[in-house]
Parts: C-alpha cells; sequence; structure tokens
C-alpha cells in the first residue's frame, strides 16, 4: 500500500443464502482520483458499494482508511468516517428547499427558539457555491432537474465532510449536457484531493474522465485496480464479459428455414430503437445480445405491448399484429415474458407456488360458472412443475422461500402452462447458482425443441453461446448485426464484440 | 415566477377563492348568510372541525393515516365530562388529564407503528375499537351531565359578538401547529420522514421519534376537539368523535395536503374546513335535505383529489420539460 490510498478493501468476501455475491474482492482508492468500478449486472459491483459504505458487513476480508482498519455497523458509521455515497435512486425530501436537504440534520433551532432559515441557507450557499453551482437554496428540491438533484446530493454529501464519495450510475438519466456539467464539477473535487469511484455502464464516459478502474465479474476481480491508461474500450469489455465458461457440447442447430413467427420490420419505438429487423423461427432461439442499457428489454416490453412502437411493423405468422396489452400478447398471440426482475415483475412472492404457477390460466381452466377449483389449475401446472423440477415441499408453499433458481424455474411453468408459443426471456439466470443455471439452459433448449420459439435476452456471453441458435446484438438501440452460433466460443465472442464495437 | 404567479401556485389560493365566491354568492342569494347568528354558528362549527382535520392532517404528513382521531377524541370528551361530574374536579384540572390521556393514546398509536412497521392503517382501527370500546364502558353509553356552568359558557357564548369564545384556542393551536411544522426541528423532521423515510434515516433523523411525536401531537389535537365539544354541547356525549373520520380526511385534501405524506398545509386545512362548514349551512339556507351533506362532501373529496392529481401531473411535465 502507498501512502496515496485513501481506502482500501481487501479479499472482501460476501454471502447471501444461496449465492456467494464477493469472493476475495479486493479495490485500492488512490487520494484525489476518479476511480471507475465496472461489471455487467449481477458481477457484484452493488454489493460491493454498500459493504464501503457500511450497508453490509462482509463475511471476511478488511476494509481500511487512510490505514485505519474500518467496522461500519451502518451507514451512519460510513458517512461519519468520511465516505459518502449518492445512490442511484434519489435520497432528498422532495418538498423540501435545496438548503434544508442539506443541512437537514443541522438544522439548529430549539424548543422555543425557531430554526434560522437564512443561517441554513447561507451555509447550505456555502456548499452550492463550493461546487460551482448557479442553485438558489430555497428552490424546492421537486422542482428541480434529475440533473440538478443530482448535484444537491453531491454538495450534501460533501457537507458531511465526505472524502470519499460514492457515485452509483451517476449519468445514467442524465441529458448529455448535464452529464458534461456533472463531469467538470467531479473534475474539480478530484483536483481537490477527493477520491471519487465512478460506477457507470456508459464506457465511454468511464474512459473520459476515470483514472483509475477496477472489474469484477461473477462476484470476483476480473482485474486489480489499476490505471486507465494502455485499457482500450475492447479490453475494458473483454475484462467484464471475460472467457469462456464450459460450452456443453451440444448440437449446432440451424433453424432459419422454418417459418418466421415473430417478425419485427423496420421498428422504431418511444423509446428510441429504429430500423429495427429481426426474425424469429419455429423451435429457433435467436438470442439478443448487448451490454447493459442497450435497449432491449425495452424493446421486449415493445414488442408484448406495455410500450409503443412508434413506426415499422410487427408480424405474427406472417400477420400483421398490433398488440396493445400484454393480456392480448398472452391469450391472442400465445406470447410469454420471464422477466429479468423476477422479485418485482416476474412474480408474486408472497402468493404460492400452485398460485403463480396457474395465474395465466385461471381464465381457461375456469368451470362452466367462472368458478375456478385448484384441482383443475393443478391437473394443468402439476407434470409440468414435476417436469422442471422445482423443488418446493408442496405447491401450498409461498413462492419467497424458494431459492432463486426454483423462483425462475416457476417463472418459467407458468408461461408453459399457459401454452405459450413464442417465449421472451430475459437474463433468465441473473443470481442462479451454476448447476441451476446448467438446468435451466437444458430447459430452455428443451422447451425449444418441443417448438416453442424463444428469443433470448442475456449480458451472459457463456449463456449466449451455449442457447443461441442465431445472436443478434444490440448497441445503442440499433441492431448492428446478427450471426449463426457455431457454438465456438473463442470465435463467437470476437464477432460479437466487433459487432458492438464496429 | 412573479409574486402573484407564486401566489396562485400556492396550495390555499383554489380553496380560498372557493370561500370568496362561494360565500359571496350565498350571501347574495341568501342575506341572511351573513346575519350575527349565522356566523357565530360557522365559527362553532369550524372551532372545534379545524382540531379535528390537523389532528389528521399532521398523521398524514408523515404519511400515514389515523382512524382513531374520532375514538381519541370521544375518549378525552367523556373523560372530561367524567372526571368533572364523578370526582368534583375543577374544569382546568379535568381539561388537562383528558388532553394527557389523548397524548397518551397518540403516543401508543405512534410506537405500535414505528417499532412493528405495521401500517397505521391497521394498527388504529384496532385502537379505534380500543378507545370506543374504553369509552362505551366508562359511560355505560349514556351521556355524563354534569358539566359545571363555567364550562358550558365558554361553549356557548361570544367574546367579541359574534365570534364565539371557543375560536381562540384554535386559533392558538393552529398557530401553534403552523410553528411546530415549520420552525421547529423536529416537526421539520416529522414532514421529512413523511416525504423520504429512508433520506431522512441516512441523514441520521430518528424515523421512530417522528412518528411517536407525530401520533402525539394527533392525539392531542383529537382530545382538544373532544373537550371543546363538551363545552358547546353542555354534556359529555359518548357518540363524540363517531362522525369525525370523513371530515378529517376531507378538509386537509381539499385543503391541498399531499396524501402520499411530506407536503401539509395549516392555512390550507382550515380554508377546507371553512369550506365544508359552508356547505353545510348553504344546505340548511336554501333548505336542501341536511342528509344531502354527506352526498356533497362526497364529491367535493372526490373533486379535491382529482385536482391534486392533475396539479402533481402538470408538475411531473413542467419538470420533463426542464431536464
Amino acid at each position: 500500500m502507498t501512502t496515496d490510498d485513501v481506502l482500501l478493501a481487501s479479499n472482501v468476501s460476501k454471502s447471501f443464502p444461496g449465492v456467494k455475491a464477493l469472493s476475495d474482492v479486493s479495490i485500492r482508492l488512490a487520494r484525489g482520483s476518479i476511480h471507475a468500478l465496472l461489471g455487467e449486472n449481477g458481477a457484484g459491483k452493488s454489493t460491493l458499494i454498500k459493504i464501503i459504505t457500511g450497508v453490509y458487513r462482509p463475511n471476511s476480508g478488511t476494509l481500511t482508511l487512510d490505514g485505519a482498519p474500518l467496522h461500519f455497523n451502518g451507514p451512519r458509521d460510513a458517512i461519519a468516517a468520511g465516505v459518502g455515497v449518492v445512490h442511484q435512486e434519489r435520497n432528498l425530501i422532495p418538498r423540501f428547499s435545496v438548503g434544508e436537504n442539506i443541512m437537514l440534520d443541522r438544522l439548529g433551532g430549539g424548543f422555543l427558539r425557531p430554526i434560522d432559515y437564512d443561517n441554513v441557507h447561507a451555509q447550505a450557499k456555502d456548499w452550492l457555491d463550493l461546487l460551482g453551482l448557479d442553485l438558489d437554496s430555497r428552490t424546492t428540491v421537486s422542482r428541480l432537474s434529475v440533473a440538478k438533484m443530482q448535484m444537491v446530493e453531491i454538495a450534501k454529501a460533501l457537507s458531511l465532510r465526505s472524502r470519499v464519495l460514492l457515485l452509483d450510475e451517476p449519468s445514467a438519466s442524465l441529458t448529455p449536457h448535464e452529464t458534461v456539467a456533472l463531469f467538470a464539477l467531479l473534475k474539480k473535487l478530484r483536483n481537490d484531493g477527493v477520491t471519487i469511484v465512478f460506477v457507470s455502464h456508459k464506457l465511454e464516459e468511464v474512459q473520459e474522465i476515470c483514472d483509475t478502474v477496477t472489474v469484477l465479474r461473477d462476484g470476483r476481480n476480473a482485474c486489480d485496480s489499476r490505471s486507465m491508461s494502455g485499457l482500450a474500450r475492447q479490453d475494458l469489455v473483454r475484462l467484464m464479459i471475460g472467457r469462456s465458461e464450459q460450452i456443453p457440447d451440444w448440437r449446432t442447430r440451424d433453424e432459419s428455414h422454418a417459418a418466421p413467427v415473430l417478425e419485427l420490420r423496420d421498428l422504431a419505438t418511444e423509446f428510441g430503437h429504429s430500423g429495427i429487423n429481426l426474425t424469429l423461427h419455429k423451435t429457433e432461439i435467436l438470442g439478443l445480445y448487448g451490454l447493459v442499457g442497450a435497449g432491449r428489454t425495452e424493446l421486449a416490453k415493445c414488442v408484448l405491448g406495455l410500450s409503443r412502437v412508434t413506426t415499422g411493423a410487427l408480424l405474427i405468422d406472417g400477420q400483421k399484429a398490433v398488440i396493445g396489452s400484454v393480456a392480448e400478447a398472452l391469450t391472442r398471440y400465445r406470447m410469454g415474458y420471464v422477466s429479468e426482475d423476477r422479485k418485482q415483475e416476474g412474480l408474486i412472492l408472497m402468493h404460492s407456488v400452485l398460485d403463480n404457477t396457474g395465474i395465466t390460466i385461471w381464465k381457461r381452466v375456469a368451470g362452466k360458472l367462472g368458478l375456478l377449483t385448484d384441482r383443475a389449475v393443478r391437473t394443468v401446472v402439476a407434470p409440468l412443475i414435476e417436469k422442471l423440477d422445482v423443488r418446493t415441499p408442496s405447491l401450498r408453499q409461498i413462492v419467497a422461500n424458494l431459492s432463486g433458481g426454483n423462483q425462475q424455474k416457476v417463472s418459467l411453468v407458468k408461461w408453459l402452462a399457459a401454452g405459450v408459443r413464442i417465449l421472451i426471456v430475459d437474463e433468465p439466470t441473473v443470481g442462479i447458482d451454476i448447476r441451476t443455471k446448467a438446468y435451466i439452459h437444458e430447459l430452455l433448449r428443451g422447451i425449444s425443441e418441443e417448438g416453442t420459439s424463444i428469443l433470448l435476452i442475456t449480458s451472459d456471453m457463456p449463456e449466449m453461446i451455449t442457447l443461441a441458435d442465431r445472436i443478434a446484438v444490440m448497441d445503442g438501440y440499433r441492431i448492428k448485426g446478427a450471426i449463426t452460433n457455431d457454438r465456438d466460443y473463442e470465435r463467437m465472442s470476437r464477432e460479437i464484440m466487433g459487432l458492438i464495437h464496429d | 415566477m412573479g409574486a402573484l404567479s407564486r401566489w396562485l401556485r400556492s396550495d390555499w389560493a383554489g380553496p380560498l377563492f372557493i370561500v370568496v365566491v362561494g360565500g359571496g354568492a350565498i350571501a347574495v342569494l341568501r342575506p341572511s348568510f351573513l346575519s350575527p347568528f349565522n356566523i357565530e354558528i360557522l365559527l362553532l362549527a369550524i372551532a372545534t372541525n379545524t382540531l379535528i382535520a390537523l389532528s389528521q392532517m399532521v398523521i398524514i404528513g408523515i404519511g400515514q393515516m389515523n382512524l382513531s382521531v374520532g375514538g381519541i377524541g370521544g375518549l378525552a370528551a367523556i373523560s372530561f365530562a367524567g372526571m368533572m361530574q364523578i370526582w368534583g374536579l375543577p374544569p382546568m384540572l379535568a381539561a388537562s388529564a383528558a388532553l394527557a390521556i389523548g397524548i397518551l393514546c397518540g403516543i401508543l398509536n405512534g410506537a405500535l407503528v414505528a417499532r412493528t412497521g405495521i401500517s397505521a392503517f391497521v394498527i388504529t382501527l384496532a385502537t379505534l375499537s380500543i378507545f370506543k370500546g374504553v369509552n362505551l364502558g366508562i359511560t355505560r353509553a349514556q351521556p355524563f351531565y354534569g358539566v359545571p356552568e363555567s364550562v358550558k359558557a365558554f361553549g356557548n357564548t361570544t367574546f367579541i359578538h359574534p365570534v364565539p369564545w371557543l375560536i381562540l384556542p384554535t386559533v392558538l393551536v393552529a398557530a401553534l401547529v403552523w410553528y411546530i411544522l415549520n420552525r421547529q426541528p423536529f416537526g421539520r423532521y416529522m414532514l421529512a420522514v413523511g416525504g423520504n423515510a429512508s433520506a431522512a434515516e441516512l441523514s441520521g433523523i430518528s424515523v421512530f421519534a417522528a412518528i411517536v411525536r407525530a401520533h402525539a401531537l394527533s392525539g392531542f389535537l383529537a382530545a382538544l376537539a373532544g373537550v371543546m365539544l363538551v363545552a358547546r354541547l353542555g354534556l359529555g356525549q359518548p357518540t363524540i368523535g363517531d362522525d369525525w373520520l370523513i371530515l378529517s380526511f376531507a378538509a386537509p385534501m381539499i385543503g391541498g395536503v399531499v396524501l402520499a405524506g411530506g407536503h401539509v398545509s395549516v392555512v390550507g386545512t382550515v380554508l377546507g374546513v371553512t369550506i365544508v362548514a359552508i356547505i353545510t349551512q348553504a344546505l340548511v339556507l336554501f333548505e336542501i335535505d341536511p342528509f344531502l351533506v354527506q352526498v356533497a362532501l362526497g364529491f367535493l373529496i372526490l373533486w379535491a383529489v382529482i385536482i391534486n392529481q392533475i396539479r402533481a401531473v402538470r408538475m411531473q411535465r413542467s419538470l420533463r420539460r426542464i431536464a
């Protein structure tokens, strides 16, 4: 360790029930630097941030600040030690003024002594001026743009005398112009000796302002903390995506001669996709690869009728289709969607396995008077639950009590029970252990061989090369090209990266 | 933004407009609306109803709801009357004890909500039943009639004709609530918790203390309303508080209070109470079925929440334009 190191985390490990989120991760932050923390979803970035900011305690490993060991019992301890964080979600009181938000825990005033707002605003103004922010501290926060709110949060963190400032995807919701202003601010802070950790998926930005970098992959260091110099964008991508895991030795398939089931022609959407052309054939698994933020999930949501398609055509079985809602996608076109966010969007965690798997077929199996019996639902879902090997003590078990892998199987059963012909699967194995992951891969392959067409969205390169028959690559809300998967990891990953970077 | 447009955007510009225009229209059509007798009736209704509405407003401010406002008020009312009749306590002492009971009921609510993390809706539904049950157990559903003449006089005479004495405590307490919520750190912390509890906690604010204090304040306000109603009615009715619930939500909402929490308006709430009182009076003056008051109140609530919703959406939109 050099004297320039402010914060050092060594060999930090953290496990959650069923998942090892971090194993022996180290990060070294130098004084007065902007440090990039990179990794794909599930790589362990947010766990590491939560450990550094005192939200989680590591199972093993050490944290030191200026060489002294740190033991945080909560976020307050981290703030007191000078480690501040600006979270992705806004942490301001919307109806309070900018100044009051900055000074919230130091308002002064007492029983018969009113709060001296002139003093509060004067102090807040000092911090705003220090950041060069032209902002009236009496403005109500809810009237500010997202960018300004972010600046206020940075001012607040600094007013708590933070020497290490963590920014979790600060530019995710900013316009390019606002981003420029934010970066100018970060550079100024760095030159004043503040250490900044910058988490972002936008590699151009990372290259623009970061001095040093740590890349995480699958809960481990893909590289130790090092200087950014000499690292090109491809190098970063390679570190994030990683090398081959073993790709199962399955037969290469080519289903492109089969009838097209789902076609997108010159599609543009309200999210800003344009000129999207994709064809999914019967029994095919079409992969949609891209880095986080490429616009893949958003495209799926437009196909499902959750968001609007602006121009272009969507064809199902060669017929032009307009899908207005998910209900229509399911009942009319028999299309299903396994969400990447199974806890929020995919499952009703407090309901039983039976209710979660049956929800798509209640209407269909209800009796003459609309009467729904458990037996009717059970007849349909029980064989599927057995087939997918969902490990549950009974169908009455609440889904929240199952492991991540089994929850994901329940999501799949739900759509298989509905008899969908087209299944959009979004990041099916995030946060799932390797064995269950392999099993889910076999399941998806099996489903497709039985006649279901699958559109697979994943940022997991080995998963993509394991499953997809063809791979379309998306970047910046456009399709950059499509390749046929010959299951040679080296060649495929090189071609995919080539498409992202051309 | 000019002073006028800022003023027009404030929460209470709309309600104030309705009070002035509505009151003016009624006065033109029915001049007796402005008679001293009528104004006294109006002010008496506003005096107690304002406290009921503020009691709920404080809890809405922390992003919760208090279904037991009427339960606390009723219990305080019969305690006040009962202590004077049975124990012969002097009115001031009995009133203080009744207010203390209200504060304790509030602390119980707040501690249960903050400690268990169960929603305030459920907790206060349960305590409403408890408070009402204790009330009926003490009174056997019979009123306490032994209210001293001095108390009755306070509730039924005017100090400057036609302004009743009862309006005095209300004005003082409403000003106190405004002061707490706008100029006292613990009042600001309540609203901070209502606006964004996790952000408040990360700023070092005790969410537990803020919730308990808000409920204690709510209990105090409800109890004071109960005590004042005893003075006005001249007896300790066990049914006091039974019909407070709708009004307690209606007035703050009409006054622009955000149900999600974090933003309240004392002035808006007082105006909301005034609007409800004027409508009630108008129905009497125009000899419309008094039972329609409930229907009118219902429509008023719907109108108020829709207006609030439109304002919220508009604000979002104008923000997006800036962004």
